[in-house]
């Protein structure tokens, strides 16, 4: 999570400050070769761990591999199985899902957990650390807490049972019509937290002036809301979509966890599957053609959107 | 400005235009042929992570570096992680000298690709003299080599505690019918007849279902042929096997794909199962006083023509083909197949596993001297599913029969989807 965090933020930031005056004055600079070096050396460090690996991935995906022979190439033969794969039709079925419900409940929960607790009053921060707190833990060990509590005699069948609706007593986890929806609601109560956090941060940003004018306009509250706050976080909104989409199309540790993509597929994301194409069945070719199909989906819905709310903010 | 950026740009893209060409010339799936330095101590990789093993394997290594021949540095490594890296280790340049692993077609499948260590050597000491046949036919590879030195064994079985068979009035059934006979008296006292334990991670428990009426109805030399992929399964035979099973359904735990084998096996000693189809490895976790109290049976004949087999997974060594240590690692793996090491390792451990060595004593309980017999009554040995295949193919396996045991109406797609999906695997 905080590697999103990191990486989204100078994004955000991107258009806003011009270069200092003076130095543009005095004519091309040359570039210190100490900076060139903090430059460079991470650049290359970044490149021999981060791109080859990337590029390998992606030639990876041109062929037919089960990590122990040589690779064979294939072309696209991996691609077109893809069209044809009934368990990738419905793993991409459950991501679009899982982006839904995932990415559009955190996003509307933490707008409204943000609103609630924007305010400065006596405990406040309580609440807001309470929130965030899921956040610090490991989603393996959120995942192992949730799978006891989605036991067959576990505290959610308990709780059930002790307020008269034991006819609704159910193995969650392993049930095909209710395990994926019982694994996005720990991956929500993580996030959610995450996602106030931004939007708290965007809306101490709001010009108090804005509300103030707001109100002697006569506006309402919802009126503020709709006019004045959303307006102002366009640019929060822009962060915000891209964390959700990379962390849709991502999670994997708390699905795996708790069920493995099953049963029987019925909680099978692109990236569960990926894993187990990849490290189960050994065919490493077609589970990176996988992962390029993740990339491709990742990339091109966040860069559609950053270039449009870019365009917009120039 | 703009202009500044977009020349910046294009020097950027240039070189790493540049830098991908150079990059994809070399390449990380490329396998190196070097050989591990033959100086120092042997590596002994292993995936026998739990306390109890992990404790006696580093017994065996300390008492191994006693004997003065030699010496040898363990590694161990989560089991997890131990097998997605194995194909990894072994292909690498500097690879570990010796693995803990499984015989029969999973070590195979990489002596195809020459990289095991051809143990001939091993064999012919006078220690491995004794192996039985069966044990000498599982090492060898299709090529006629040996490429794998057992050491000890485990079975499966129905287990049961007797105490709870005693308070139910209930007996070993000594058939098919007597089976059916007595999950039908368990279930009118109100426990689940059979407990399962597919749930969880582990899903694979279910395939010990499919493995045992496979191989109490087709045969063992059937059931190996299906798993190699020389067979369908969604041909009539497999399909037989689900008939049988439909039968047994209606007495599984409700909740056999819910909980993992641990939950479920607590369930058995607690007597809210009444029994159970599993390997000598649960009692790892059991405790002591429940120890005592467990028994078990062979799981019902169905056919009596059908020669009878047993599962009963072999676990041993392997070693890596581009070893520098040649002699070595043949020092080490004498010993390890040899009474002393055998013997320390039994001790060691929870004692439910039987040693390969005949020479050796094995814990000497009850359970273990009728596990023991039970083996040798039985003319044909199976591994375990994946042991007969392949990791590969257990998670196909894993999600026919979760969804079988919850649609077992749909057995007909299921069976199609299955072989779809065992295709893929066999000719990846």
């Amino acid at each position: 999570m905080p590697d999103t965090a990191v990486l989204t933020v100078p994004g955000r930031k991107a258009p806003a400050p011009p270069p200092p005056r003076r130095g543009r004055n005095r004519g091309p600079r040359r570039t210190p070769p100490l900076v060139l070096a903090f430059v460079l050396v991470p650049l290359l460090a970044e490149a021999l761990w981060v791109f080859w690996p990337a590029l390998q991935g992606f030639y990876l995906a041109l062929t037919d591999w089960d990590g122990v022979s040589a690779p064979r190439f294939v072309g696209l033969a991996n691609f077109r199985e893809m069209t044809h794969d009934d368990v990738f039709l419905d793993a991409t079925g459950h991501t679009v899902l899982w982006l839904l419900l995932f990415g559009g409940l955190s996003a509307v929960l933490g707008l409204a957990a943000a609103l609630v607790l924007q305010q400065e009053r006596r405990g406040v921060g309580f609440y807001r650390a309470a929130l965030f707190l899921p956040v610090v833990f490991s989603l393996v060990a959120t995942a192992l807490v949730w799978q006891a509590i989605y036991q067959p005699d576990g505290v959610l069948n308990q709780l059930l049972e002790s307020v008269g609706l034991g006819s609704l007593r159910h193995a969650w986890l392993a049930d095909q019509d209710t395990a994926l929806y019982a694994v996005t609601v720990p991956a929500l109560w993580r996030q959610i937290g995450y996602v106030m956090v931004l939007y708290v941060a965007g809306l101490k940003g709001i010009d108090p002036a804005l509300y103030e004018a707001a109100k002697v306009d006569g506006a309402g509250a919802w009126q503020r809301l709709r006019h004045v706050t959303l307006p102002q976080l366009r640019s929060v909104n822009a962060v915000v979509l891209s964390v959700i989409v990379i962390d849709s199309l991502r999670s994997f540790d708390v699905v795996w966890s708790l069920t493995r993509g099953g049963p029987y597929h019925s909680s099978e994301l692109l990236s569960t599957y990926m894993y187990s194409t990849a490290f189960q069945s050994l065919r490493l070719g077609y589970g990176s053609a996988l992962a390029v199909v993740i990339f491709v989906l990742a990339f091109g819905v966040i860069c559609s959107y950053l270039v449009r709310a870019f365009r917009e903010a120039d | 400005m703009t202009h500044h950026h977009a020349s910046r740009r294009r020097f950027l893209a240039g070189a790493g235009a540049a830098g991908t060409a150079a990059l994809l010339s070399g390449c990380v799936t490329s396998t190196s042929s070097g050989k591990s330095s033959s100086k120092g101590k042997v590596t002994l990789q292993s995936n026998l992570s739990a306390p109890q093993a992990k404790a006696a394997m580093q017994d065996v290594v300390a008492s191994y570096a006693k004997k003065g021949s030699g010496s040898a540095s363990l590694n161990t490594v989560a089991a997890e992680t131990f097998r997605t890296q194995l194909p990894t280790y072994l292909t690498s340049a500097n690879p570990p000298d010796v693995y803990t692993w499984y015989p029969g077609s999973v070590a195979d499948a990489y002596a195809k690709k020459d990289l095991l260590l051809d143990l001939g050597e091993v064999w012919s000491s006078p220690d491995l003299k004794g192996y039985s046949k069966a044990l000498n036919s599982l090492c060898t590879s299709a090529s006629g080599k040996k490429v794998f030195v057992p050491t000890t064994y485990y079975w499966w079985g129905m287990f049961y505690r007797r105490s709870n068979f005693a308070k139910w009035g209930v007996r070993e059934p000594k058939s098919w019918d007597g089976f059916l006979d007595l999950c039908d008296k368990l279930k009118s006292k109100g426990v689940d007849p059979i407990g399962l334990g597919a749930g969880g991670n582990t899903a694979w428990v279910a395939s010990a279902w499919f493995d045992y009426l496979d191989i109490r109805i087709n045969g063992a030399d059937y059931h190996r042929e299906l798993l190699a992929g020389r067979h369908r399964f969604d041909d009539p035979e497999v399909r037989r096997v689900f008939d049988r099973w439909q039968e047994l359904l209606p007495y599984f735990d409700p909740n056999g794909t819910a909980v993992a084998f641990q939950d479920a096996t607590t369930s058995l000693l607690n007597g809210r199962s009444g029994m159970m189809l599993i390997g000598t490895f649960f009692a790892d976790a059991a405790p002591k006083d429940a120890l005592d109290d467990i028994d078990f049976f062979r799981f019902p004949v169905i056919d009596p023509k059908v020669p009878l087999a047993e599962e009963a997974p072999t676990d041993g060594y392997f070693a890596s083909a581009r070893t520098g240590r040649h002699a070595q690692v043949v020092d080490l793996m004498r010993y390890l197949a040899g009474a002393e090491a055998q013997e320390i390792y039994i001790k060691g451990s929870s004692g439910t596993v039987l040693p390969c060595n005949p020479d050796v004593k094995d814990s000497g309980t009850a359970l273990v001297k009728k596990g023991r017999a039970h083996i040798e009554e039985a003319a044909e040995i199976t591994q375990f599913f994946n042991r007969d295949s392949s990791d590969a193919l257990q998670p196909t396996a894993d999600n026919a029969l979760t969804k079988f045991i919850a649609e077992p109406k749909q057995i007909g797609s299921i069976l199609t989807d299955w072989q779809r999906e065992a295709a893929k695997i066999w000719n990846a």
